[in-house]
């Protein structure tokens, strides 16, 4: 029975919370059943509910770079069958179109399903999920030396897995025939229908509670609410157009540095991020798609504006993204894209770096930036069954106004990302962990200091395994800001078994590691916040004691003298000026 | 003579039995930071002879306190060479995802105090490096000359094989036995190791502080002539001894809130119901927890200062399954930027408190809103309550913003506020896969029962049971209690490749053990009784299903029998099945009780009319239709048995008010328990 109720405030307030909750829901039943751990450690998926028109009304995140992407995925869906009358209840479409309805690599698999009310089409339910095997040449299937888009695995270009309900067959069949481990893939495609359909099941309870109508002005209000709020946050940002350069590393096959640049505008009610003039796409996968440059901007948006509120489309309606036809963020068809997040992460950074020195309240100096990436893959020393890592790294954030950078934090485009235990890696993978670790290194001296990088060492078991590693911001350094100094770079070495040390590398492609190689990746660590002289000598002293800062970094970086026994300190001269 | 004493924020509660069967509560201002004298104020206040007591037992947020206040003790942490730093990389995650300032949550030791060894073992637990105890040693010394007060050890592997961690732990006593030491492997036997550390870490911080506490309550106690068995509430719904308690405080994190959950349980059994959502609203945040088939659910995903904004510290020991949101009495209600009601998470605490306890606190609160309203009377308040500041508050703060009357505006906080709850109760039961109309509602805590009559309504619950005793019900579960331990292993082993012989030994090692240890609580062997679980997946999966399995030796029949449950239970959580999938076994979980004798709760029978129950009649605004209803109040202590009261009415006792609707009905069951129809169909 549909309950007549007054479309008082509160009651679309409480419309609203029953859908973010909604959204929880299908994100938690996702990671709670998906067979790989890219999705229930990484937890490297989104997952939320759009308006029949495909403005996103909330989204469960694991990861940041996923912002946005779902809301393209369903307008796709619309283009190519809503507009024809071709959604039926019990659809489900998939789709990893990186160029146009999707965003980033075809490893993401996307799902939208939409969601009928007594035969009127009032919503969807999305998500898009890493699976940790697309097919394409290499194992993991997102490589780092591919030169187009056929070599990095199965491409699904919107089509339908369920018509009405019946499950298209011949596609599973083609899906598993074409993927090395069709067990995970298949089985994280099942969590991701079990997700959709939870979803589905939520809406319509809602609209039998409440009423179509009583729905339809709570997704309105709720979109309006998020728009209020960001319009209120870009009134209070400085004015003006700011600007920032960088650098993209290499694209994997041999070329680069690619200069990348934006310019910032922000005015009364707008928030424009220009990135005309970064170089073109380019030959080897980091070129990233129009819709992942969109991700990557309304991530930083976000960050600058109101990090703390929902997440819906009626936020992002003040932000403005122009770039270049076929630039690297805006790469197109049939261009390589497997490490499109290297430059996701590179142009987000360039609105970060241009505002940071007038943000200081929300904004630190630079972090790693790279996902640093790692797969690897073998046989396993006990089972002999094939094994594959596929993971990214944490390394050091920034420090900023008021407070040191964090260690050992996941870049930000991963977000509620979990690293993998050494005590897991070791029961499941032909590996031996040495260390996991800190990376003391000196760097990201500032009067709050960059959060410090790691060191995980993974020691073959088994011969004939290889490692595909892809550390960005290993030529370009993480940058410090107010006179903080820069990090370090991310870089692996290899330490083979008859002591030869091979090194540093950024990024590798299928590197042969022999039993009892170790490889030794080294996460970068962040760039420094302000003056290292203005550092509290005690807590200079504190640093050296707990083995952060050596005594002649004290002394050279902070102007401080330690007693290496004592910890006793003494100020020196050149922090007097400072 | 059972006594059992709870240690609240504000007040600490005493409940027992009378040698008649009826139930005495008394209640007590809570004195910290000397916690002790509290529970000795409540014992002089309840009049009872402290000579008689045969059973005392407690509940203390002292291991809590200790942790969020960070007044533990000075530690240092010894790790597999290599790992030092777990504790401060953890698992690198950032729940607060747009954040580019997020902060992470500090370690509790730092690293100057964290040493390692050379020592390693492979995941079988096979010795790749043999420990190296002349370090072991080295950093003793260290310690001592640091000043160290507890010393945690946690070695990889340790869950498989614990050798190199015991010899460590043994070393440390012999050359230093002053100083509190912890192995990781006595507190968790579960893999990862960050989430083991970290455990290691805080029970070691806060063994001192909880030795000082528990010997100083055992020696006021004994100043008292009482010569009780002493017993300490866990986070696992069960008690255990003050010797226990002292050597693994950490087991204690969430001993008072647990305590409602499992007398619900208790209760439960007592009136014939075994599905129940148990329910507590206190004065900043409500609790709810599902018990199926009157069992209270335990796991070790336990965190503390975890928020959405935050990733907490990971605490593996047993843990009532609870969800807590930041919604109680006293939750402020406010407007966002954006124009939007909101309720909770900040709270005005005891102190100001709400507007109508006039004590200077001048923010609505859902207490305001229910007093503004009608549900609540001034005479409730042990204060001086000023209506008009109530209204004014309201009045001012929100229903301006909305252009709407004071009393529309009050209603939608206590909407929003039930919203808000009526959220987490739906987390814990339609979103895990129960249907509602199976379970009945046990309200307790200072709101519980001003609220969930409301809340079973819109949750298709058909019953809702406000327990006698229900502010201060934790203290009487308490009561009810059973000396308990869960034995958590992990022991990967895919189901088809199972070794019967090697599965039937293990099940029998933990139960030996357990034996043992209540053995040494004074337990005969009779009175224990085991439940035994396996926490089981897909093989690739990650996340377990605890799936109840049966005791005695296994043959095929049960392992057939358990893996049709499996499959069972994955569909019910999570709405599908793999049937040609292969299953995993990654934990046994045992959970042990040693039985105790309970005291015998007695039936009541009061004659009586309702007429003669009832205190006044006031207007009360209802929402559906929004307006004033003429309402009946009565005085809950003079119902008599078995008679109906239908809604709207209002049920008053001494710190609890009942609100019923339109359509809803109650009466007194033969335990004094308030029973009531919700009208859900």
């Amino acid at each position: 029975m549909v309950q007549a109720t007054k479309m008082d405030p509160f009651t679309l307030e409480i419309v609203k919370d029953s859908l973010l909750a909604t959204g929880d829901e299908m994100f938690i039943a996702l990671a709670k059943t998906s067979m790989s751990p890219i999705i229930y450690e990484v937890l490297d998926y989104a997952s939320g509910l759009t308006d029949a028109k495909g403005q996103l009304l909330t989204q469960g995140n694991g990861v940041t770079g996923f912002i946005g992407m779902l809301s393209f995925m369903v307008k796709e869906t619309l283009e190519k069958y809503g507009n024809q009358g071709d959604l039926h209840p019990g659809d489900i479409i998939i789709i990893n179109d990186p160029y146009g309805g999707g965003g980033s690599h075809l490893s993401d698999v996307g799902l939208v399903m939409p969601i009928f009310h007594e035969g009127e089409l009032i919503a969807f339910s999305a998500n898009k999920a890493h699976w940790t095997e697309v097919g394409g040449k290499d194992p993991g299937s997102f490589t780092n030396d591919s030169t187009d888009i056929f070599q990095e695995g199965l491409q699904f270009p919107c089509i339908k897995l369920f018509d009405q309900g019946d499950l298209n067959e011949g596609l599973v069949e083609i899906i598993r025939s074409n993927v090395r481990f069709p067990d995970l893939s298949l089985g994280d495609m099942w969590a991701q229908v079990a997700a959709l359909k939870t979803g589905e099941k939520r809406v319509k309870e809602l609209c039998e509670k409440y009423g179509r109508d009583t729905i339809q002005s709570s997704i309105n209000y709720h979109l309006e609410h998020g728009e209020r709020i960001s319009r209120q946050e870009i009134a209070k940002l400085p004015k003006g157009t700011f600007k920032a350069e960088d650098f993209v590393d290499t694209d994997g096959i041999g070329n680069g540095p690619f200069p990348i640049q934006c310019e910032v505008t922000i005015t009364e009610d707008e928030f424009i991020c220009d990135f005309r003039g970064s170089s073109p796409q380019v030959p080897g996968p980091v070129n990233c798609s129009y819709t992942g440059l969109v991700s990557a901007v309304r991530t930083i948006f976000l960050a600058v504006t109101n990090p703390t509120q929902d997440v819906n489309d009626g936020v992002f309606r003040p932000l403005k993204v122009i770039v270049d036809p076929k630039s690297i963020m805006s790469a197109e068809r049939p261009a390589p894209v497997s490490n499109y997040f290297e430059t996701l992460v590179g142009s987000l950074d360039l609105v970060w770096k241009a505002l940071a020195p007038y943000l200081p309240e929300r904004l630190s100096a630079g972090h790693l930036l790279s996902i640093s990436s790692i797969t690897l893959s073998g046989q396993h020393q006990d089972t002999d069954e094939p094994f594959l890592i596929v993971e990214p790294s944490v390394g050091g954030w920034g420090g900023a106004d008021g407070q040191d950078g964090a260690s050992g934090q996941f870049c930000v485009a991963d977000g509620e990302t979990y690293n993998v235990p050494v005590e897991v890696a070791e029961t499941r993978y032909g590996v031996l962990v040495d260390e996991y670790s800190l990376r003391i290194d000196g760097a990201g001296a500032g009067e709050y200091i960059g959060g410090k990088g790691v060191i995980r060492s993974y020691r073959a078991l088994t011969d004939g395994q290889a490692a595909t590693v892809t550390f960005g911001r290993h030529k370009f350094y993480p940058w410090g800001t107010k006179g903080g100094y820069e990090g370090s770079p991310n870089e692996f070495y290899v330490e083979k078994s008859n002591g030869e040390i091979d090194g540093p590398y950024g990024v590798y492609p299928r590197y042969q590691l022999q039993k009892n190689d170790v490889i030794k990746l080294r996460t970068a660590t962040g760039g420094g916040y302000g003056n290292p002289y203005k550092r509290p000598a005690e807590q200079v002293a504190k640093d050296v004691k707990n083995e952060y800062y050596t005594v002649e970094e004290a002394k050279k970086l902070f102007g401080v003298e330690v007693n290496p026994d004592t910890f006793d300190y003494k100020e020196l001269d050149v922090r007097l000026n400072a | 003579m059972r006594v059992a004493t709870d240690i609240g924020g504000t007040f600490t509660d005493l409940v027992y039995v009378d040698e008649n069967g009826g139930i005495e509560v008394a209640k007590s201002h809570t004195t910290p930071p000397n916690f002790e004298q509290g529970v000795i104020d409540v014992l002089e206040k309840s009049g009872i002879d402290q000579t008689a007591i045969s059973t005392f037992i407690h509940g203390t947020t002292v291991i809590i306190n200790a942790l969020t206040e960070r007044k533990g003790a000075k530690t240092g942490l010894i790790t597999t060479k290599g790992f030092r730093d777990i504790l401060e990389i953890a698992r690198g995650n950032r729940p607060d995802l747009f954040n580019i300032r997020y902060k992470k949550p500090s370690p509790f030791i730092d690293r100057f105090l964290r040493k390692e060894v050379n020592e390693r073992l492979n995941y079988k637990g096979e010795v790749l490096t043999p420990l190296n105890k002349e370090q072991v040693k080295e950093i003793i010394e260290y310690f001592k000359k640091e000043k160290v007060e507890a010393i945690a050890v946690a070695y990889l592997h340790s869950y498989v094989n614990p050798e190199h961690e015991k010899e460590t732990i043994k070393l440390i006593k012999e050359l230093w036995p002053e100083v509190a030491v912890t192995a990781s492997y006595e507190v968790t036997k579960e893999w990862r190791e960050y989430e083991r550390t970290n455990t290691a870490a805080l029970n070691a911080y806060v063994q001192p502080a909880a030795a000082t506490y528990v010997n100083k309550l055992y020696n006021k106690l004994a100043e008292q002539n009482t010569t009780s068995k002493n017993f300490i509430m866990q986070s696992n719904g069960g008690t255990t001894t003050f010797g226990n308690a002292k050597e693994t405080p950490i087991n204690m994190v969430e001993s008072g809130p647990v305590a409602g959950i499992y007398g619900s349980a208790v209760l439960g059994k007592m009136i014939g119901e075994e599905n129940i959502i148990a329910f507590d609203i206190g004065g900043t945040t409500a609790k709810c927890s599902l018990i199926e088939k009157g069992e209270v659910k335990v796991s070790t995903d336990y965190y503390i200062e975890r928020t959405d904004r935050n990733a907490g510290y990971p605490i593996k020991t047993p843990v009532v399954d609870i969800v807590e949101i930041g919604n109680g009495g006293g939750s402020i209600a406010w407007i966002d930027d954006a124009g939007s009601l909101k309720v909770g998470p900040q709270s005005a605490g005891a102190m100001p408190g709400p507007v109508a306890y006039g004590q200077g606190g001048t923010e609505p609160t859902t207490t305001d809103a229910n007093l503004l309203t009608g549900r609540l009377s001034a005479k409730n308040f042990d204060y001086d309550v000023n209506l008009n500041r109530v209204k004014d508050a309201i009045e001012t703060k929100i229903a301006k913003q909305f252009d709407m009357s004071t009393e529309e505006a009050a209603l939608g906080i206590i909407r929003i506020a039930n919203s808000n709850m009526l959220n987490a109760l739906k987390l814990i039961s339609i979103r895990k896969g129960h249907n509602p109309q199976e379970f009945t509602l046990v309200a307790f805590g200072g709101g519980g029962s001003m609220h969930a009559p409301a809340l079973a309504r819109e949750m298709g619950v058909k019953k809702v049971v406000i327990p006698l005793a229900s502010p201060v019900f934790s203290a009487w579960g308490m009561l009810m209690s059973d000396l308990r331990h869960d034995y958590i292993n992990t022991f990967i082993r895919r189901v088809e490749d199972l070794d019967l012989n090697e599965i039937n030994n293990y099940w029998n090692e933990i139960e030996n053990g357990a034996i043992h240890q209540f053995e040494n609580e004074g337990v005969d062997k009779e009175d224990v009784a085991f439940n035994r679980f396996a926490d089981m997946r897909y093989v690739g999966q990650e996340h377990t299903v605890k799936v109840p399995v049966p005791n005695g030796a296994w043959t095929a029949v049960e392992i057939n029998e358990i893996v049709e449950k499996f499959h069972d239970l994955h569909e019910q959580n999570y709405t599908f099945k793999l049937e040609d999938t292969q299953i995993e076994i990654v934990n046994l979980h045992v959970t042990a009780f040693g039985k105790v004798p309970k005291p015998v709760v007695n039936k009541i029978h009061r004659e009586g009319t309702l007429e003669d129950a009832k205190i006044e009649t006031r207007s009360v605004y209802f929402e559906n239709p929004n307006g004033w209803v003429t309402t009946d109040v009565y005085q809950r202590e003079l119902l008599p048995t078995g008679q109906l009261v239908d809604g709207p009415a209002i049920i008053e006792e001494k710190a609890a008010v009942t609100v019923i609707y339109k359509g809803q009905s109650l009466h007194v069951d033969e335990y004094g328990n308030l029973i009531i129809e919700t009208g859900a169909k």
